[in-house]
């Protein structure tokens, strides 16, 4: 790989909205189908999920808090095999993952020890460290996926195959299998696989392809344990991200493609985007980990990035995107209030941002979208490139045809608090 | 420990939001791990507050502990210099509290100009409503001053609050016969209150806390301090809500009397509708016409808060003429008072839990003909094809709809009606169906999948599930088996109904010992339980 020049990353106070690593449960336990995901934590974890996740929809969420109450303060190693028992009878999963949380990691609970005591070789428990304390949103994902390593199989040497990296959903992953044959690239499989006891095997021939943004610390053990190869290329959004991932890619494999006609017939088919996403500021709040390759993209469809954060940058594994942002402000674990007055100063035309955070800032006036729903959207690959560019547009079109809100009588009484 | 899936109640420092996210000037600070600040949304997804809500989280991280780095005054200083608050409340998270630090001192090192209460909100032994409640009587304690009353009658309305349930219409309710009555509103708190609102609440002539949840202790604090007079009851019912305005001017005219101020006096009913010349509710003529005949026979079983739960048994009993199947509260806390405002209209005990799998369980044991309930028992009588009101907190996106739908008042009443005719399976259209079969409702037998599911309605919902419940024949129901020829019988019961068939025969079958139901037992326990 040529060497990059990488651009300046600052790094904040971390005071930024968003949610902790409990939140990649919500698309992990239906990503598994064979999994449970237990947290050990507190009432605040169980109205978390409940809150975030929308629970009731559910008939039988295959997630659960073991409920840590006043009494179980004292106990500095909790007994969890009563709950393991009644997961095992309800829910009969292959795999269950045992989530940290911030009181027990207060508590100093030693969970390599306690998951190894309750796994059993029929129903492993694996240790997830997931704590708001340590880790955002989906970074957590990157936590699961360490604690599924050890049960991926060892491959030989001669298999050299491609192991994309990332839970996409079963669409996506088909399309990235059917994208891999057309072009020749043999395929060994996905992390994580739709079934616990499906895992892809892995060893020094395979090639990691990181299909999110979010995965740098099991892609580094999986280079150093297993010797295998990882992609260092775009992440597969936008036409852009998806040319260079595929074309990198291949070249891994001692084969040269070519995919600038392709590249340039899904850019043509995203006129109609492009367009409206020209020349218009856009800045990044920070929150699901995919905002550098997503930022990547609107500069490359013709927009302004005015400030692209995000909570956490690596800056091997990002070093592509990271290189493509040059010239970009890129902030890490930024300060939201430091935020806002930038926002109030440059005026984008859109800040994608959380979820906490959006109303507000569209009651200002300022046009913004949730962060949280690219993390839930089929954005990946050539299939997903429209979907991604119209989410972005969706929202400018929406606020341009509807009528401004200029008159502060519109939003009265909406919060007690205000006005 | 215990395995949970869903919690009716939140957390401690959900509670304190509510206040600080209800009030002028308050501004929560929480000092916890960045996750904590999950209740953030919560405000602005369901109020779409159009401004930040009044609360900061003050980020703790695994690096922070590990380095002893505390930010807390520094965040201080940012939300003063943010939002110029006149207090900050702050409070510690589950995990922070374990640290015993002294936020009282960090606090003090931050030297602002804005007071800064620390809340001793234990997450252990506190949840939302308590946390909520705890707070708001404290600040009325320590801001309320000592004053004259204000010159004409008025009231404090005492307890609404962000993200409580229908709260916005229930205070235009509220506002609306008081407005009728002449009667003016001193302060609102903490909805809209300022600290400056809670030093005035002594000069109101009555108090009004409708809500057992929240006010009870501010309320009960200024009647002790100052002597304000106060009703606790909620107007939910016309009945209950003419008494309570009966019960206002009496109250007044006892102040008025001492203070020399004016006499009110009732109005005539028809100026409390809403177009001035009408029955104020329409409840007391509905619940005589001729196809509510058949809501006697219905059953209602009702789950909640203390104060929804209580006013609605009474409103469904003694106001619409239904029969109680039974009531719970997830309150621990108030299942004292709650027995007591519900004694005559139950027949078993009041179901005290928190925990959604009892109410769901004893719903199917019981299969009532109406659950009023919350968002949770909504989604457990979806599964169980058992028509569902939600009646109570805590508040989902569906119950922050924008037109007026108050809980409270007469208008309230008419709501509650309304919501309760609609949902229940109703009188000469059942009595076709029961005799003739299914209506043609069951034949959809859509294919069910989560996307799906979403958008199917209650009826689309309740003819799938009432499907798929039937038993399959040879297949052991417990230790019972249905014969083909008894499973082909209970699918000719009306499916609005099979489920409770199905149910009873069983019970029925395992009474008598039998472990095969035949057509035989199911006609007996038909004729014994009356299907």
């Amino acid at each position: 790989m040529p060497a990059q020049s990488t651009p300046i990353v600052l790094r904040e106070d971390s005071a930024y909205h968003s949610f902790c690593g409990l939140t990649c449960v919500g698309w992990l336990y239906q990503k598994i189908k064979d999994s449970f995901f237990l947290v050990l934590g507190t009432h605040t974890c169980a109205h978390l999920l409940q809150n975030v996740l929308g629970v009731m929809v559910f008939a039988r969420p295959r997630f659960g808090v073991a409920l840590m109450e006043e009494a179980d303060l004292s106990r500095p190693q909790p007994d969890l095999s009563h709950l393991i028992a009644e997961i095992k009878t309800d829910h009969h999963p292959s795999v269950i993952f045992l989530l940290s949380s911030c009181t027990p990691e207060v508590m100093k609970v030693e969970f390599e020890g306690l998951a190894s005591r309750l796994s059993t070789p029929e129903l492993p428990v694996l240790f997830v460290p997931a704590s708001g304390l340590d880790y955002t949103f989906s970074q957590a994902e990157d936590s699961v996926l360490q604690a599924l390593l050890p049960f991926c199989p060892q491959a030989p040497a001669e298999d050299k195959r491609i192991v994309f990296l990332g839970s996409v959903n079963d669409m996506i992953a088909d399309e990235f299998t059917a994208e891999a044959e057309q072009l020749g690239l043999p395929v060994g499989g996905f992390l994580p696989a739709s079934h616990f006891t499906a895992l892809p095997a892995i060893g020094p021939g395979t090639v990691v392809a990181p299909l999110q943004p979010y995965l740098a610390k099991v892609a580094n053990r999986l280079a150093r344990e297993r010797g295998a190869t990882v992609l260092a290329s775009l992440f597969p959004f936008g036409p852009d991200g998806t040319r260079a991932f595929w074309e990198d890619l291949a070249a891994l494999f001692g084969k040269q493609v070519d995919l600038q006609d392709r590249e340039a017939a899904a850019w043509e088919r995203l006129a109609e985007h492009t367009t409206l996403l020209r020349g218009k500021k856009v800045f990044f709040t920070a929150d699901n980990l995919m905002e550098l390759p997503l930022a990547r993209f609107l500069r490359n469809a013709g927009s302004e990035i005015v400030e692209c954060s995000s909570p956490y940058i690596n800056r091997r594994f990002h070093a592509r995107e990271l290189a493509a942002l040059e010239g970009v402000p890129i902030v890490e674990q930024p300060n939201f209030d430091r935020q806002l007055r930038d926002i109030a100063k440059y005026k984008p035309d859109l800040v994608i941002s959380t979820m906490g955070t959006t109303n507000p800032l569209l009651g200002q006036g300022v046009v913004a979208k949730w962060s949280t729903e690219f993390a839930f959207m089929p954005i990946h690959g050539w299939t997903g490139v429209a979907t991604l560019a119209g989410m972005f547009t969706q929202s400018l079109k929406r606020h341009s045809h509807l009528a401004a809100l200029d008159d502060p009588v519109w939003t009265a009484g909406f919060m007690p608090s205000v006005g | 420990m215990r395995l949970a899936y869903w919690m009716y109640e939140g957390t401690a420092h959900h509670g304190v939001g509510r206040i600080a996210n209800s009030m002028r000037g308050v501004h929560a600070v929480f000092h916890a791990p960045q996750g904590d600040d999950y209740v953030n949304p919560i405000f602005t997804m369901l109020e779409r507050t159009p401004s930040f809500p009044h609360m900061t989280t003050s980020v703790v991280s695994g690096r922070d502990l590990a380095q002893g780095t505390i930010h807390l005054p520094e965040t201080l200083r940012q939300v003063e210099a943010r939002f110029h608050p006149d207090l900050i409340v702050v409070c510690a998270s589950c995990s922070t509290i374990l640290l015993q630090e002294d936020l009282q001192r960090t606090a003090a090192s931050a030297e602002i100009q804005t007071e800064v209460l620390v809340y001793n909100a234990n997450p252990y032994r506190m949840q939302e409503i308590s946390a909520a409640e705890g707070l708001f009587t404290l600040l009325t304690q320590r801001y309320a001053r000592p004053q004259a009353l204000t010159a004409q009658p008025s009231v404090n309305l005492i307890g609404p609050a962000s993200l409580g349930f229908h709260v916005r219409s229930d205070l235009i309710a509220l506002r609306r016969m008081l407005a009728t009555l002449g009667v003016a509103v001193n302060v609102v708190a903490p909805w809209g209150a300022a600290l400056s609102d809670l030093e005035r609440l002594p000069a109101a002539w009555v108090n009004i806390a409708p809500y057992r949840e929240l006010g009870l202790g501010a309320a009960q604090f200024l009647e002790q301090q100052f002597g304000t007079p106060t009703i606790y009851t909620a107007p939910i019912g016309v009945v209950p809500t003419q008494r309570w305005l009966e019960h206002l001017v009496t109250l007044l005219n006892e102040v008025g009397a001492r203070n020399r101020g004016p006499v009110l006096t009732m109005p005539k009913l028809t100026a409390f509708s809403l177009d001035g010349m009408s029955a104020p509710s329409g409840v007391p003529w509905f619940a005589r016409t001729a196809d509510m005949d058949s809501f006697s026979r219905k059953r209602v079983f009702a789950f909640g808060d203390a104060t929804h739960t209580v006013g609605v048994i009474k409103f469904l009993r003694d106001e619409l003429g239904m029969e109680i199947a039974g009531a719970g509260t997830y309150l621990a806390h108030q299942a004292d008072w709650v027995r007591e405002q519900l004694a005559g209209y139950l027949h078993d005990e009041l179901l005290v839990t928190d925990q959604f799998q009892e109410v769901a369980r004893r719903i199917e044991q019981d299969i009532p003909d109406l659950v009023c309930g919350t968002q949770m028992e909504r989604h457990s009588c979806r599964k169980l094809d058992v028509p569902c009101l939600v009646v109570a907190p805590p508040t989902h996106i569906e119950n922050h709809l924008l037109g007026y739908y108050p809980f409270l008042g007469f208008e309230g009443a008419d709501v509650i009606a309304d919501r309760v005719y609609t949902t229940t399976k109703l009188g000469l259209e059942k009595h076709l169906i029961d005799l003739f079969g299914d209506a043609g409702l069951e034949y959809k037998n859509q294919v069910a999948s989560s996307s799906d599911d979403a958008q199917m309605t209650d009826a689309e919902y309740g003819a799938e599930t009432a499907t798929q419940h039937l038993p399959d024949s040879g297949v052991t129901a417990g230790e019972l088996v249905w014969s083909p020829e008894a499973q082909a019988m209970l699918k000719k019961v009306p499916f609005f109904v099979r489920r409770r068939a199905q149910h009873n025969t069983e019970k029925f079958a395992l009474e008598r010992g039998h472990t095969i139901i035949t057509p035989d037992v199911l006609r007996a326990a038909k004729e014994q339980v009356g299907g």
